[in-house]
């Protein structure tokens, strides 16, 4: 008895006849009845007899391989995307045997799932990793930083990262160090999944797409502006912060309104600052990373034994409270840590404003204790940049006091 | 045979009629099924928010798309959506869905109680693809919570198919320039959908199940009532016709009507594939007659023509007076065609059968004819409109009329007020299910639920028990104020005055015009209780709910002072006044008015507060005024 399997089942109350599921557990047969209905019979009182074997197709389709290229037919006047897929709900359908949802589409997928992509650009397909975003790592972002230098210097006039959402903004953040290239990378995924009617995937891409044809040259997170279908905001990669579990618009420039937006239905993009406009330099690659970083969140009687594990790391982000702080009785152990070497950054919870250990007491101790401050960096934005800086800057203290790749405001401007 | 004929008249037996119902009803519990929000409804107006959405069809789980869906989607529509502060995320499609409401899941097993149909082991919750925006997720969350029960009519037993536990889809508001603007505060509230065996046989049994369904629903205590919170779907077909779902029936009498126009539908259908049969009828491909009507005085065929327009025909070979045909009462074959026309967005439809008329001049119908290679047994249809919905309105019309030749289609057809059908849309397929993975499967425990006693028994209970007239009792027992009454009288008030107020006295008062929506629960336990108290007299009661539906704000008790309408009349008091006063002749006389103050006491504590004292008082002033002048 497998999957998909025609059976009849007897139980006490009466009997199904109907299409055996996956989703079938050690308790529980699950019946796919004539009327399209699950349900789920008792295996204890239940007697199966099966009708035909494989009398329907039950499994999804196959995973892509790694690493495998797709692409479609080409056109001459439209500039070319690279669509690269990482996993994540945009190109996900429902896995049976877990009953979650799992990434296993690739690019061309992708395009057969939202045909309005269709005519706004020749596209090419890379598979970087078929992941949930919550299962990224730092070596994931390494490899997605090569496959973009490679699709950029192969001619690709911009790029849409296809991502799930949990850690898009990390991802971001590391393409906007790693990268530096003339084209547009923009970042997109789906809050509401791919399997329904509803999801936001197909305006999200449509967006994303529209976003790497336009004229510039920023790395971009492009998701729902708010709850309508009618455009997508552009952020920052450095500067966005997901702030909502499950909205559309759970993505949210911090400290400045988005850089831009994309209306849905006329594919018109505009910007609201100044921008980095398209050039054609040679694209570069920096992916080398120290992945031996912590990020360390103070909260009101953490002791000190939570820092002494953080010992010996190559770099430690504190999310401190309010302007920067954390308790007065930390201090030494904080101090202790940069004197073995650690680089010891300071970020703020309130995500908001920027931190100025300068005003109080405690943060003048932590200065005094050789705390470097990350200005109104996001801690999740300083965390990717510890990594990149250990490894890529000559001073590293320094550079994390230094705006990089626009994710340290030299100016709190909100309203911009 | 003819439509026009005594429906009563058919034989059901010998067309093979055979009926199935589906019956919706919304569940009356405090939240909805999957979110906290309450299952109110509200009033556009009072929306605090706006947002706009579209759908976009997805493969269903085993990789097929239904048929039904393809169709909705090929107008690409823009939603829009209330939202209210009664409802939250979930409807809005922005968080996923909490776990099945246990309340509705409770209900819904006394109803497979009172059903006799068996409890599922495990409930799989289902997402029935609906992509016509009534839900904002594109999905209907469904569920198969029992199977296997009967009912029973006087024509015999209904067998129950199945019993689901769903959410109610949103509201629809209105019609707007990109779409359909639809509220979320009905989106999500509970619904369960009984599906009925077809065992039955005739339109009067159909009424007779329909309405011993909605009797046990109703038996649970916990549905909503009112217009919109039951609708009826019914399945029909006769031996030689098709299932065709009825959609949206209004009323038990409908449900008579529809199921007895339908056979009538199917039989004249039936009638007519055999003669177009005979007559070897085909239909011909669809040709542009735009030359036949260059100069042509009809109104919408010239408008659409100096508009860019098209007219576009097909020939039905063999069709002639057959579309123009009754099939069912003032609704002829013609029009079948018209609503696959509409369907498709054009205003309608010209024939031959009914030509010359609207303008369209005999030698026009030459003319047409002549184009087409229409002969004398043969009919023309003709479309006008723009060339995109001429052409794809026209070839529907050719689509339906092959089928004409055929018999009767399936399909899902919508209700009609005066209870014929109109085509809806394609029979909706097995296909559009797939698991609800945001909600896990649940294991219901049907043996802590009691099976409700049912309406009729609680009628005669109360005609028995608590002496209650048999009408009384059933009009009592079947109303929405029913647990109302069942409180009052275990808090001890009369049982036919219970009733009598909720049932009669507040019919009468609404017939008076008197706002008696406005009157609340509590307004109604407490004037009953001060009348069953002796506090205030039968007769004062109508008096008394007449001013707190007027002053809705009042109490029961105050109601009662203001109006005074307590135990002591005027007279009664005044009557009282007087002997205080003529006790106190002497003390009057000397001190006149300054004499009040000690007599209004005296007064007070005779009557023991059961008078208003500004009256009191004013009496007792009138009473000193008297004897002192
Ligand atoms: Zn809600």
């Amino acid at each position: 008895m497998n999957p998909g399997d025609r059976v009849r089942v007897d139980h006490p109350d009466g009997h199904e006849e109907g299409t055996l599921m996956p989703s079938t557990t050690a308790d529980h047969l699950v019946v796919k009845l004539a009327g399209g209905y699950n349900v789920g019979v008792a295996r204890a009182d239940a007697d199966v007899e099966v009708v035909e074997r494989a009398a329907r197709e039950v499994d999804a389709t196959e995973a892509p391989e790694e690493g495998a290229a797709t692409s479609v037919e080409f056109d001459d006047d439209l500039p070319t995307v690279t669509l690269v897929s990482t996993g994540g709900t945009i190109a996900s359908t429902v896995d049976y045997r877990t009953g979650a949802v799992t990434a296993r589409f690739d690019a061309e997928d992708v395009l057969r799932a939202v045909p309005e992509l269709a005519g706004r650009a020749n596209y090419r397909g890379r598979v970087v990793a078929n992941i949930l975003s919550e299962n990224m790592k730092p070596a994931v972002w390494q490899t997605l930083a090569e496959t973009v230098y490679e699709e950029v210097a192969g001619g690709a006039d911009g790029i849409v990262v296809m991502h799930g959402t949990d850690t898009m903004a990390h991802s971001a953040t590391a393409m906007s160090l790693m990268l530096d290239v003339p084209v547009p990378i923009v970042f997109t995924g789906s809050q509401r999944s791919a399997d329904r009617p509803s999801s936001d995937n197909v305006m999200n891409a449509v967006c994303a797409v529209e976003a790497a044809t336009a004229d510039h040259a920023e790395t971009l997170v492009c998701m729902h502006a708010g709850l309508s279908d009618d455009s997508c905001a552009l952020h920052r990669g450095t500067r966005v912060r997901k702030n909502h579990t499950s909205r559309r618009d759970a993505f949210e420039t911090v400290g400045a309104r988005p850089l831009g937006s994309v209306n849905y239905e006329t594919g018109a993009v505009t910007f609201r600052r100044d921008h980095t406009p398209r050039g054609d330099d040679d694209p570069a690659v920096h992916p080398a990373l120290e992945t031996d970083v912590a990020l360390f969140k103070f909260a009101p009687g953490t002791g000190v034994e939570a820092l002494n594990r953080l010992a010996g790391h190559a770099g430690v982000v504190i999310e401190g409270t309010g302007l920067g702080h954390v308790s007065t009785e930390l201090i030494p152990r904080v101090e202790e840590l940069v004197e073995s070497g650690t680089v010891v950054a300071m970020t703020s919870q309130c995500l908001e404003g920027r931190v100025c250990d300068r005003v109080y007491d405690t943060g003048r101790d932590l200065l005094d204790a050789g705390v470097v401050e990350a200005g109104d960096t996001l801690p999740s934005a300083a965390y990717v940049k510890l990594m990149w800086v250990l490894a890529n800057a000559d001073d590293p203290r320094t550079a994390m006091q230094r705006d990089l790749a626009n994710e340290l405001q030299a100016r709190s401007v909100p309203w911009t | 045979m003819n439509a026009d004929a005594d429906a009563d008249a058919l034989d059901y037996d010998a067309l093979g009629l055979v009926a199935g119902l589906e019956i919706h009803q919304q569940l009356d519990t405090a939240t909805k099924l999957f979110c906290a929000c309450p299952t109110d409804r509200r009033d556009p107006e009072e929306a605090t928010t706006q947002f706009t959405r579209y759908l976009h069809p997805t493969r269903s789980e085993l990789g097929e798309i239904d048929d039904a869906a393809v169709e909705e989607s090929r107008v690409n529509r823009e939603f829009e959506y209330l939202a209210y502060d009664t409802t939250c995320l979930v409807e809005a499609d922005e968080e996923p869905p909490g776990r099945l409401d246990e309340e509705a899941l409770e209900v819904g097993m006394e109803i497979a109680a009172l059903l006799d149909a068996a409890v599922v082991d495990q409930l799989h919750l289902m997402r029935k693809i609906v992509v016509d925006g009534s839900n904002t997720t594109g999905f209907q969350r469904s569920a198969l919570l029992a199977r296997d029960g009967e009912i029973e009519t006087e024509y015999g037993t209904v067998g129950v198919e199945d019993l689901m536990l769903e959410e109610e889809s949103a509201a629809r508001i209105e019609e707007t320039e990109a779409g359909v603007c639809y509220g979320l505060d009905r989106l999500g509230v509970p619904l369960v959908e009984i599906g009925t065996r077809p065992d039955i046989s005739s339109p009067a049994e159909a009424r007779a199940a329909a309405a011993r369904i909605g009797m046990l629903l109703r038996s649970t205590g916990t549905v909503k009532r009112g217009l919109g919170t039951i609708r009826q779907d019914v399945n029909v077909s006769i031996a030689e016709g098709a299932r065709v779902e009825v959609k949206g029936v209004q009323d038990l009498e409908g449900i008579e009507q529809i199921v007895r126009n339908e056979a009538l539908r199917q039989d004249a259908l039936v009638d007519i594939a055999e003669t177009l049969r005979e007559r070897n009828a085909g239909v011909s491909d669809p040709v542009d007659v735009n030359d036949v009507f260059a100069e042509t005085d009809s109104g919408v065929i010239g408008r659409t023509l100096a508009t860019g327009g098209e007219v576009l025909a097909v020939r039905l070979g063999g069709f002639h007076g057959l579309v123009g045909q009754e099939v069912q009462p003032d609704r002829r074959l013609g029009t079948e065609f018209a609503d696959h026309a509409k369907r498709h967005g054009a205003g309608g439809i010209f024939h031959t059968d009914e030509l010359p008329a609207y303008g369209v001049t005999e030698a026009e119908v030459v003319a047409l004819c002549e184009a087409v290679d229409a002969g004398e047994r043969d009919a023309v249809v003709l479309v006008a409109d723009d060339p995109k919905t001429a052409k794809q309105a026209i070839e529907a019309v050719a689509t339906r009329a092959e089928t004409a030749i055929e018999g009767v289609p399936e399909e899902t057809r919508g209700a009609n007020d005066d209870g014929t059908t109109r085509y809806l849309r394609p029979l909706p397929g097995a296909a559009r299910m797939y698991p609800e993975t945001d909600v896990p499967p649940v294991a219901p425990d049907p043996s802590e639920v009691a099976t409700p006693e049912l309406l009729t028994d609680r009628a005669d209970r109360y005609a028995d028990e608590l002496g209650l007239d048999t009408g009384l009792a059933e009009q009592v027992a079947f109303s929405p104020r029913m647990p109302l009454f069942e409180s009052v009288v275990e808090n001890g008030v009369d049982p036919t005055l219970a009733a009598s107020t909720l049932e009669s006295t507040l019919t009468e008062l609404r017939r008076d015009d008197v706002a008696v929506g406005a009157l609340t629960d509590t307004h109604l336990v407490e004037s009953l209780e001060l009348v069953d108290d002796g506090e205030v007299p039968r007769e004062g009661l109508d008096d008394l709910l007449r001013m707190l539906a007027a002053d809705p704000d009042l109490t029961a008790a105050a109601a009662v002072e203001a109006a005074n309408l307590g135990g002591v009349t005027g007279e009664e008091v005044r009557k009282e006044v007087r002997t205080v006063v003529e006790r106190n002749e002497a003390q009057v006389r000397e001190e006149g008015m300054d004499a009040f103050s000690a007599l209004m006491g005296e007064c007070m504590g005779v009557l023991r507060g059961n008078a208003d004292g500004d009256t009191v008082s004013q009496i007792l002033r009138e009473e000193i005024g008297r004897l002192s002048d």
